[in-house]
Order: C-alpha cells, then sequence, then structure tokens
C-alpha cells in the first residue's frame, strides 16, 4: 500500500513538474530574449544572455512614452477600481437592505441582466454615444465604460456579501442618531473589507489588460494606454527583432510584479469572486 | 404628514442606488438599444446623413461567407479551449488539493500566465511558434528530427495554434475555480468511499464530479461567453490570417468599424448578441439537465 502511495506521488510530481516547465519556458523566453541580440537568440534561445545590457529597456522605454502611458493606464485603473467599488458598495447595500421593494427587485434583475450579455455587441452604439457626450479620446470616458460593464458583477458580490452582515450594527447607530450615509459610511462598509478586497483585485485585471475598450475610444497618442503602445510599436518594421520585447516586457511588467507581492490574495480574490459567482 | 416622513426617509436610499443605476443604463443599456436602431441604417464615416434602409445591412452579412466562417472559428475556438481547459486543469486541482509537496509554488506557477496581458501574450508565441530560423518551437521540433511546423501560417491549424496559446494562458485560472471548489467536499465522503473499498478513479467520478458540478458549470459558461469574446489574441497572432482561417466575430466587426462601416457593425454586434444568448441559452439548459440528475 505504501509503496503505492509513493510511485502515485512520483507519476504526480512528474505531471505537474513537466506543466509547470511548459508554463515557465515561454515566461523565462520572453524575459532572457531582452538581453539578446537576433542572432544569439536564434543560436542559444534558453542560455542566460551573455551580458545585460539594459540600453535596449532605455530605447523600449523611450519609444513606448512609458511614462506617460503608464499614468493613462494607471489613471483609468484606479478610476475605475474606485468608481466600481464605490457604486456597487451602496447600490448593493440597499438592493440587500431594502430588497423586499418592487423597484429595487427589478433595479437588481435591471443591473443583472449586464452579467450575461458582453458589452463588445454594443461598441458600436458606445461610439456614438462616446462621440454625442463629447468624450471622445478622454480617460473619463473609458473610465465610465469600465465601471459601467463591471457594476452588475461587482454589485452581484457585494449584495451577497451585505446579506451576511448583521442589520443589528447598524439599528444601533441609528438608535444614535447616525443617518443612512453615516449609518453605511462608518459601520457597513468598513466590514466589507474582503468582498471589496475580491472586487478590487479581479477588476484591477480586467481593467488594466482591457485592449479593445482604449483601441475603439482612446484614438490620440496622448492619451493611450500601454498595451496600445506595445501594439503601435510592434507594428512597426525593425530590423532587429529582439528588440521589441523589452516592449513587451514593459508591457507586463507592473501586472507580474503586482502579482508577485500580492500572489496570495490574487489567487484567493479569483477564488471567493468564483465560488459565490 | 405621514407621505413627507417617508419620502424624507427613502431618499437616502435613492441617491446610494443612482451613481451605479445611471451608469450601468446610460453606458451599457443605451448603447445597446443604439446598436439595435442603427443596425437598421445606413451609417458610415462617409455619408454625412444617417438614413433608414431596413434590412439591408442583415443582408449584406448574410451574404457575406466570411461571417459564417467567424461566427464558426469563434465557436470552435470556444468550445475547444473550455473543453481542453478543464481536461487539464480538474486533474491538476485534484493533485494540488492533496497534501502534495510544493503545491502552493505549483499553484503559483500555473496561475501566473492569466495576469499577463492577451494582447503581449500573442506577441511573445507569435515568436515561439513562428518559422523562421529563430522560431524556438521548430527549433525544438527539428531537433528531435521532426519537421518545421507553420503552426500560424498553415490554414489547417492556424485556429488550433491560437486554441493552444489561449489554454496556456487560461487554465491557470479555472484550475484556482476549481480549487475552491474542491476545498467545500467533505473529506469524511472519501474516507467512507476508502473503507467501502471504492479505488482513486471511482472516488474521483462519484465523489469528486458531482461535488465540482458547481464549479464545472461556472467554469464552462464563463469561459464560453469569454472565449466568443475572443479578440486581442487573434489580432496579435495572425490577425484574422491565413485567408481569414482565423477569423472571429469581434475582429471582424473591428475590420467594419476600421473601414467606417458603422451600420453594418451595429447589425454585425446584433448578430453576436444573438449567437451568445443561444450559447448561454444551450449551456444552461446542459447543466440543468445534469445537476437534476445528479440530484
Amino acid at each position: 500500500m505504501k509503496k503505492k502511495t509513493l510511485l502515485t506521488d512520483i507519476l504526480k510530481h512528474l505531471f505537474l513538474l513537466i506543466l509547470a516547465l511548459i508554463v515557465l519556458t515561454p515566461i523565462y523566453y520572453l524575459i532572457v530574449t531582452t538581453f539578446k541580440s537576433g542572432t544569439e537568440a536564434a543560436l542559444h534561445p534558453m542560455s542566460l544572455p551573455s551580458s545585460f545590457d539594459f540600453g535596449r529597456y532605455v530605447q523600449a522605454f523611450h519609444d513606448m512614452q512609458y511614462p506617460r502611458a503608464f499614468k493613462n493606464t494607471l489613471l483609468i485603473t484606479v478610476g475605475a477600481v474606485v468608481g466600481i467599488i464605490g457604486a456597487s458598495s451602496m447600490c448593493g447595500y440597499v438592493l440587500n437592505r431594502k430588497g423586499k421593494k418592487k423597484i429595487t427587485q427589478f433595479i437588481f434583475l435591471l443591473i443583472l441582466s449586464g452579467m450575461m450579455f458582453p458589452y463588445q455587441m454594443s461598441i458600436m452604439g458606445l461610439y456614438k454615444l462616446i462621440r454625442g457626450l463629447g468624450l471622445m479620446n478622454s480617460l473619463l470616458g473609458v473610465i465610465l465604460i469600465d465601471i459601467a460593464i463591471n457594476i452588475p458583477f461587482a454589485t452581484f458580490l457585494m449584495k451577497n456579501f451585505i446579506s451576511t452582515v448583521p442589520i443589528e450594527l447598524e439599528e444601533a447607530a441609528k438608535i444614535d442618531g447616525a443617518g443612512v450615509f453615516r449609518t453605511f459610511a462608518t459601520i457597513t462598509f468598513p466590514l466589507l473589507k474582503p468582498v471589496v478586497a475580491t472586487i478590487a483585485i479581479l477588476n484591477t485585471l480586467n481593467v488594466w489588460n482591457d485592449f479593445m475598450g482604449p483601441l475603439y475610444f482612446l484614438q490620440t497618442r496622448e492619451n493611450d494606454v500601454i498595451l496600445q503602445e506595445v501594439y503601435r510599436n510592434i507594428g512597426q518594421f525593425s530590423t532587429d527583432w529582439t528588440s521589441l520585447f523589452p516592449m513587451m516586457v514593459l508591457g507586463v511588467l507592473p501586472l507580474l510584479i503586482f502579482y508577485l507581492f500580492m500572489q496570495r490574495y490574487i489567487i484567493s480574490g479569483v477564488m471567493a469572486g468564483s465560488v459565490k459567482g | 404628514m405621514r407621505r413627507a416622513y417617508k419620502v424624507k426617509n427613502g431618499a437616502p436610499y435613492v441617491i446610494m442606488v443612482l451613481p451605479a443605476l445611471v451608469i450601468f443604463v446610460t453606458f451599457f443599456i443605451l448603447p445597446l438599444i443604439y446598436t439595435a436602431k442603427y443596425s437598421f441604417y445606413n451609417w458610415t464615416n462617409f455619408s454625412r446623413e444617417i438614413t433608414f434602409n431596413g434590412l439591408e445591412n442583415y443582408k449584406a452579412i448574410f451574404q457575406d461567407s466570411i461571417l459564417e466562417k467567424g461566427i464558426t472559428n469563434t465557436l470552435i475556438f470556444a468550445f475547444v479551449t473550455v473543453t481542453v481547459q478543464s481536461l487539464i486543469s480538474l486533474p491538476v486541482s485534484v493533485f494540488l488539493n492533496s497534501k502534495l509537496k510544493g503545491r502552493n509554488v505549483y499553484r503559483a506557477i500555473f496561475f501566473a500566465p492569466a495576469v499577463l496581458s492577451t494582447l503581449v501574450v500573442g506577441y511573445l508565441w507569435k515568436y515561439l511558434m513562428s518559422s523562421s530560423d529563430y522560431g524556438f518551437i521548430n527549433n525544438l521540433l527539428m531537433g528531435m528530427g521532426l519537421e518545421k511546423v507553420n503552426f500560424l501560417g498553415d490554414a489547417k491549424i492556424a485556429l488550433f495554434a491560437i486554441i493552444t496559446i489561449s489554454v496556456w494562458q487560461w487554465f491557470g485560472w479555472s484550475m484556482v475555480i476549481y480549487l475552491g471548489s474542491l476545498q467545500s467536499i467533505s473529506g469524511e465522503l472519501y474516507e467512507a468511499a476508502s473503507v467501502d473499498g471504492a479505488n482513486g478513479f471511482q472516488q474521483f467520478w462519484h465523489i469528486t464530479i458531482p461535488g465540482l458540478a458547481p464549479a464545472i458549470k461556472i467554469n464552462f459558461v464563463t469561459s464560453t461567453i469569454s472565449g466568443l469574446k475572443v479578440f486581442d489574441l487573434v489580432l496579435s497572432t495572425t490577425n484574422g490570417g491565413p485567408a481569414h482561417k482565423t477569423e472571429t466575430i469581434l475582429t471582424l466587426m473591428f475590420s467594419k468599424f476600421s473601414e467606417g462601416n458603422y451600420g453594418y457593425a451595429s447589425a454585425f454586434g446584433i448578430v453576436f448578441l444573438i449567437v451568445s444568448m443561444i450559447v448561454a441559452a444551450v449551456m444552461l439548459g446542459i447543466f440543468k439537465k445534469w445537476e437534476d440528475r445528479l440530484g
């Protein structure tokens, strides 16, 4: 019996090791190639680079107008995530606490319907609307779109979570004379930390990596995001193919760093977001 | 008097619902209505006036054979990706749910590609799969004495090459969903089964799979819907080629948009809506039957 479990353990490890190798090899390749010339990368794709020359990164940083593109991406992500959390927590609160009313039930169903349809199908109508509102090429336009498309799921998670928060504390605050807003902001909201973390993590990944929204609605270069810079520069002719690799790394680096430090929280955020969904 | 009191009491709640409701209706519902409307109009970047033209856009779409290809490709992409993804992530999550050494490291590695931008992942794999001298995978194949394969340039396999990339990137995500669900299956069930003499496979089939039913449903439904939206990955690997063999609904819509054919692209959006509703309904129906059978 013992022998048999040892053997299955070895087989499991073998399977997982091979899979890990398949996952890691492309990422390793991506990183080491940034330091190699085309010839070196073609001859020794897996070896460590012969020298660590960051000159290519400096060039890519410059070509991508990285600080500006980074700032735009960050503003959009922070704006959208804060907006999603603010709007969905208040809305989810009312939908739960006043959940017996017909009107709140209708609003909940309406918002929930947004989970069923991909917003991409109505992108032409969105284009018309954004142009009509004068929000074309503005970060605010993309932020509002990102809030709108992510509100349904966030509200759903919030409403579910708030149903587990005891109402007695709020009632006590009300007796002490606190209004609805104050009760929500000082009593309820601080108790929402776990679900706020889940929503913040899921939406940071979503919004930061969204390419299609900016592609349609941020068409001037000074307003574009990191991924559009990757798209723009890689499309251009280059004699040295490995010079494009630093751009790819710069494209994924911010979230990769975020992942390295927050790995546990990100994975449990995804877990929490799915089990309840 | 009583009424005034009531309104005053309800006002804060109304104010708290409004931001979410207004943004959602304005930037989600309204565009949907606009898109439906303009799918019946001759709206282009070149004509000054937007005129009603009935079903012309829809007629044009159905006469265009590329659309059929786009829908077929999108459906193949979504279903094959989802299935292969679960075939890998299911056993992986079961292994990682046991007391295996280094399971947290494996978990962190497998999930890592999911935080990378799909656009960049596409570019990276385009180089890895290249058939030029530097193509890493082809060099491996030739090193093993096999023939070179033009993964993304051969019309017969390009779509499956893209599917492979997508599975590489996302199986870790579905693994995490399965892991979350596995943790809720009681260990006692397995102990009881062992006592009854059930082997590993029997336990997997009769305890693990039914216990995972909700997670399997979530994985299949959400991944299929997001598979229908495949866009970045195609744009960065094949851009719809060769010979439109990897064109998807959203890449076709984007080319119509770039050409300035907005009315046509709107009709395309509505076709997309109908396709995704059918797919969602069919999947939910299948899972409902399965869940009923499990009791």
